[in-house]
């Protein structure tokens, strides 16, 4: 399991993280699955996607705050 | 993980239903589950003039593009609420998606047309406007809505704003509040037009994951108002209880909707406080001068003196 980059919007801000699954990435970087969707050339990942160190993906945030 | 509907490779999971979309497959998915509510919760009929309440984020117009798609007549309202280039950016995606679909949008200048901003109305004790925000934002949909001549006003309020409305209510024990909450908001009065929610059983994600599928091109940047907003901490623990048990969110909200709602004292009992108009704008209200009027008056003097302060500096 190697390092994979990952750019987490709307900052586009770049980490680097060791993870197996979908769902694994987002443990590891301490997200909320259901605050979070996860997208690799355009497609959304679902949780039980494998990754690969080759691999480039990016954390769309779904959560908006301030409604009333 | 496959496709319910067609066993291809999966893209978004509703983990809450243990089931899985393709990409071809979710927005039908998404689309039949806002149909389904509209006629449940009988929001309103193919003949009728709906107003989409609409920010630049992705709930709103993924409800607006929704119920195009569904066949719905309807129209966008924008307000454009000088919050800066955030104001500015989200107004262009509105009318971009407008101009794209060809869709009618309206726009209220709060600025030129009421002389203050919403940073003007925040508030001495949190320095936050949110409440406030939300007070021109109704007033706004609802005497434009009037004015236009349309039946109802239909805003994208999804599971999580609606589960952290309910929990924040809850912590604080806001029974009249309580007793409000729910996807239909009757109109009560001549001048109140009816409010819906169609997106209220759709998550955030979901939505989010329909926006991104159908390439809407909506704001991702957070409201720079709204940063350490209460609702956030409120859905980061609403979540936090999902990642948990999946379903949670929704049995809370849906849970109350049909059963804890009921219980509350006055609930359904036609006490519905006695509206009148506004002595000065003739919109409904329970006092002489509503509230938005009173509001409006903080506002101005602010904007007045923050002008008067830059121009002397």
């Amino acid at each position: 399991m190697g390092v994979m980059r990952v750019t987490i919007l709307p900052d586009r801000e770049v980490r680097e993280v060791q993870a197996s699954t979908v769902a694994d990435l987002l443990r590891q970087l301490g997200l909320h699955r259901d605050a979070h969707l996860v997208v690799r050339r355009d497609e959304i990942l679902t949780g039980d996607v494998r990754l690969t160190e080759t691999d480039e993906v990016e954390i769309y945030p779904v959560i908006s705050g301030g409604r009333s | 993980m496959r496709c319910h509907a067609c066993a291809r490779p999966a893209n978004v999971e509703i983990r809450r239903s243990r089931i899985a979309f393709c990409a071809r497959c979710y927005p039908d998915w998404f689309r039949a589950r806002v149909q389904e509510r509209i006629d449940h919760d009988r929001m309103f009929r193919r003949d009728q003039r709906v107003l989409v309440a609409v920010s630049g984020g992705k709930d709103s117009l993924a409800l607006w593009h929704a119920l195009a798609r569904l066949g719905y007549r309807a129209d966008g309202v924008y307000i454009r609420l000088g919050i800066g280039g955030y104001s500015r950016r989200s107004q262009e995606k509105c009318e971009r998606f407008a101009e794209q679909h060809g869709l009618t949008l309206h726009q209220v200048d709060l600025e030129g047309r009421e002389g203050f901003v919403v940073p003007d109305l925040r508030d001495a004790r949190h320095g936050k406007p949110c409440a406030a925000c939300g007070t021109v934002k109704r007033y706004h949909f609802n005497r434009v809505a009037a004015d236009l001549g349309y039946d109802v006003v239909a805003t994208g309020h999804n599971l999580d704003d609606e589960a952290a409305t309910l929990f924040g209510n809850l912590v604080h024990w806001n029974i009249d509040h309580l007793g409000r909450q729910g996807p239909v908001l009757e109109s009560t009065h001549p001048g109140l037009v009816r409010k819906v929610k169609p997106l209220y059983r759709l998550s955030e994600r979901e939505t989010a994951a329909y926006a991104l599928i159908e390439r809407i091109d909506y704001i991702l940047e957070e409201c720079p108002m709204a940063k350490g907003a209460k609702s956030l901490a409120y859905k980061a623990m609403l979540n936090s209880l999902e990642e948990q048990q999946p379903g949670a969110k929704y049995g809370f909200l849906v849970g109350f909707l049909k059963q804890g709602r009921a219980a509350l004292p006055g609930v359904g009992a036609g006490q519905a406080p006695e509206l009148r108009e506004c002595v000065r704008c003739g919109q409904p209200t329970t006092a002489e001068l509503c509230a938005y009027c009173r509001m409006a008056d903080r506002g101005r003097r602010r904007h007045d003196r923050a002008s008067a302060g830059v121009s002397s500096a």
